[in-house]
């Protein structure tokens, strides 16, 4: 018993590394934005669906094609920016009104991906083939080492971009008060399209990840973007490292509901923690941004 | 005559008006800035100061115009305003609280990528404000208002204005810290630097001043000259009517 549950906390973690990724995507749009982007599921969808493209149809190498893959998602994210939002920014709407935006640019490609693509689930291979570590008994999947490595990776990379680039100090600056950023002479709706491009490179980045151990389809992006957004709400919204740690708390929870409860169970545990800390701690772990 | 005198000028309003939605917060104002002057823009609260300063900058829907040493000023684009040397300190400081005071300064010269003229503005505004040189490390919001001031004012430095706007900078402040940064304004101005001072407390600037606007309901009152001004009567008449 020991064992299965040790087990599926270190595939909760794995999971969670996932949705604290796309929580972080969450993050850094509303920072730069106050927008919530509910398009953030279709990066983490596409980024697993142009991976296999590239792999099937241009007979890309995996690391390629999801190289190609996150640039494309990083692009289409400006894209979202300039074709949906910008436009609605410019007319003074209200917030509800972009995120609702967000919603419909969502519904948007994951119908195109629907036409293009077909309704056929499609895989990755493992990025790296071997057999499960042994390490204390557990055994422990290369593809749960790679995930785990590279959030670590994104994570640290993203932190050192905010705290020690220029740019990233700009877009620190223009989610803490954007007049007085543009005051300084930062081209501020530069930074918001910049955001978007960062946020879904994040989303492409956790879609690439995670498609080996499950599958990816234009519908995959929804449920994903559900589990990112409470993430975010549990780590604090637009605290990127609180929404990593609600990430994690969230795929374990969920790993443990499963293992006591059977797999119906999933969802229920997701949405009790959101609950629960929209009861007992509104503001998340580290107590949001604004 | 006129040639040359708007050849001296380095920022010219004309017919300027500013609205939110359809509230109109300024009416048409005409003023103007000559090299090198220090003005004053005075007025009661509510007056449409604030609104005249963020119309100059475009950070307002405006209509009408603003010129710069003979150059247009783009409308809605604030951070093209600040790269061609209009800088303004806003209303209540907006410094970037929650980084630390280098990280603002460093943010003041944004637009600047030659790092031994970095270093250059970076100990000019240190000399200017030896307190924040203590403080650098600190969060901005950690600082005593006066020294966020200085921060605010040492930040629109550090990109080398040719004109500074500042948009009541006494607010909240103890007179003495008013006194040193009025100071410091005045050096700057000694300099050769433009500015125009925002400021409901009247008698703080008129020392400083070459010329004053006054403000009132959102359109020039009157356009003074602060040594004519002999007593708090005579401008209070002019606020009053």
């Amino acid at each position: 018993m020991f064992d299965l549950v040790a087990q599926s906390i270190l595939s909760g973690i794995g999971v969670g590394a996932i949705y604290g990724l796309i929580g972080i995507g969450f993050c850094v749009i509303y920072n730069a934005s106050g927008i919530v982007n509910f398009a953030q599921g279709a990066f983490v969808m596409l980024g697993g669906m142009l991976t296999h493209a590239g792999m099937t149809k241009l007979g890309l190498p995996l690391p390629l094609a999801a190289i190609g893959a996150i640039a494309i998602v990083a692009l289409s994210g400006v894209a979202l920016e300039r074709i949906v939002v910008r436009p609605l920014w410019n007319r003074g709407s209200t917030m509800f009104v972009m995120i609702l935006a967000t919603l419909a640019a969502q519904i948007v490609v994951e119908r195109l991906t629907l036409i293009a693509a077909g309704d056929q689930p499609r895989t990755l291979p493992v990025f790296t083939d071997l057999p499960p570590l042994r390490v204390f008994g557990f055994a422990i999947n290369f593809q749960f080492l790679w995930i785990v490595g590279c959030s670590a990776i994104v994570i640290a990379g993203l932190a050192l971009f905010f705290s020690s680039t220029k740019t990233g100090k700009a877009m620190r600056a223009c989610s803490i008060n954007r007049d007085a950023a543009a005051l300084q002479g930062i081209p501020v709706s530069r930074m918001l399209a910049l955001a978007f491009a960062l946020s879904a490179g994040l989303g492409a980045v956790a879609g690439i990840l995670i498609t080996p151990t499950q599958y990816t389809a234009f519908n995959v992006g929804v449920p994903f973007a559900i589990s990112g957004f409470i993430a975010a709400i549990v780590g604090g919204f637009g605290r990127p490292l609180g929404a990593f740690m609600g990430g994690i708390l969230l795929g374990v929870a969920q790993a443990l509901a499963i293992v006591f409860l059977g797999a119906a169970f999933k969802n229920v545990a997701a949405l009790s923690i959101l609950l629960l800390f929209l009861f007992v701690r509104p503001t998340g772990l580290l107590g949001s941004a604004k | 005559m006129s040639a040359s005198s708007t050849h001296s000028r380095i920022l010219e309003v004309e017919g300027l008006s500013a609205s939110y939605g359809h509230v109109e917060a300024l009416r048409p104002v005409n003023l103007h800035v000559e090299e090198g002057e220090l003005i004053a823009v005075l007025g009661p609260n509510g007056a449409g100061k604030s609104t005249l300063m963020n119309a100059i900058m475009g950070l307002v829907p405006t209509q009408g115009r603003v010129t710069f040493r003979g150059r247009d000023v783009p409308r809605r684009a604030p951070a093209a305003a600040a790269a061609l040397g209009i800088v303004l300190v806003p209303e209540g400081r907006g410094i970037f609280a929650p980084m630390t005071v280098a990280e603002n300064l460093e943010l003041g010269a944004y637009l600047l990528s030659d790092k031994r003229e970095y270093a250059r503005r970076y100990e000019r505004v240190l000399s200017l404000f030896p307190r924040l040189k203590e403080r650098l490390t600190q969060t901005a919001g950690s600082l005593s208002g006066g020294e966020q001031q200085m921060l605010a004012v040492g930040r629109a430095l550090m990109s080398e204005p040719k004109i500074l706007l500042l948009d009541e900078p006494s607010l909240g402040l103890a007179p003495r810290v008013i006194e040193e940064i009025l100071q410091k304004l005045g050096e700057l101005n000694r300099q050769g630097l433009s500015i125009i001072l925002v400021e409901q407390k009247a008698p703080l600037v008129l020392k400083l001043a070459r010329r004053a606007y006054l403000l009132s309901v959102g359109s020039i009152a009157a356009e003074i000259d602060p040594r004519t001004i002999k007593s708090h009567d005579e401008l209070a008449h002019y606020y009053l009517g």
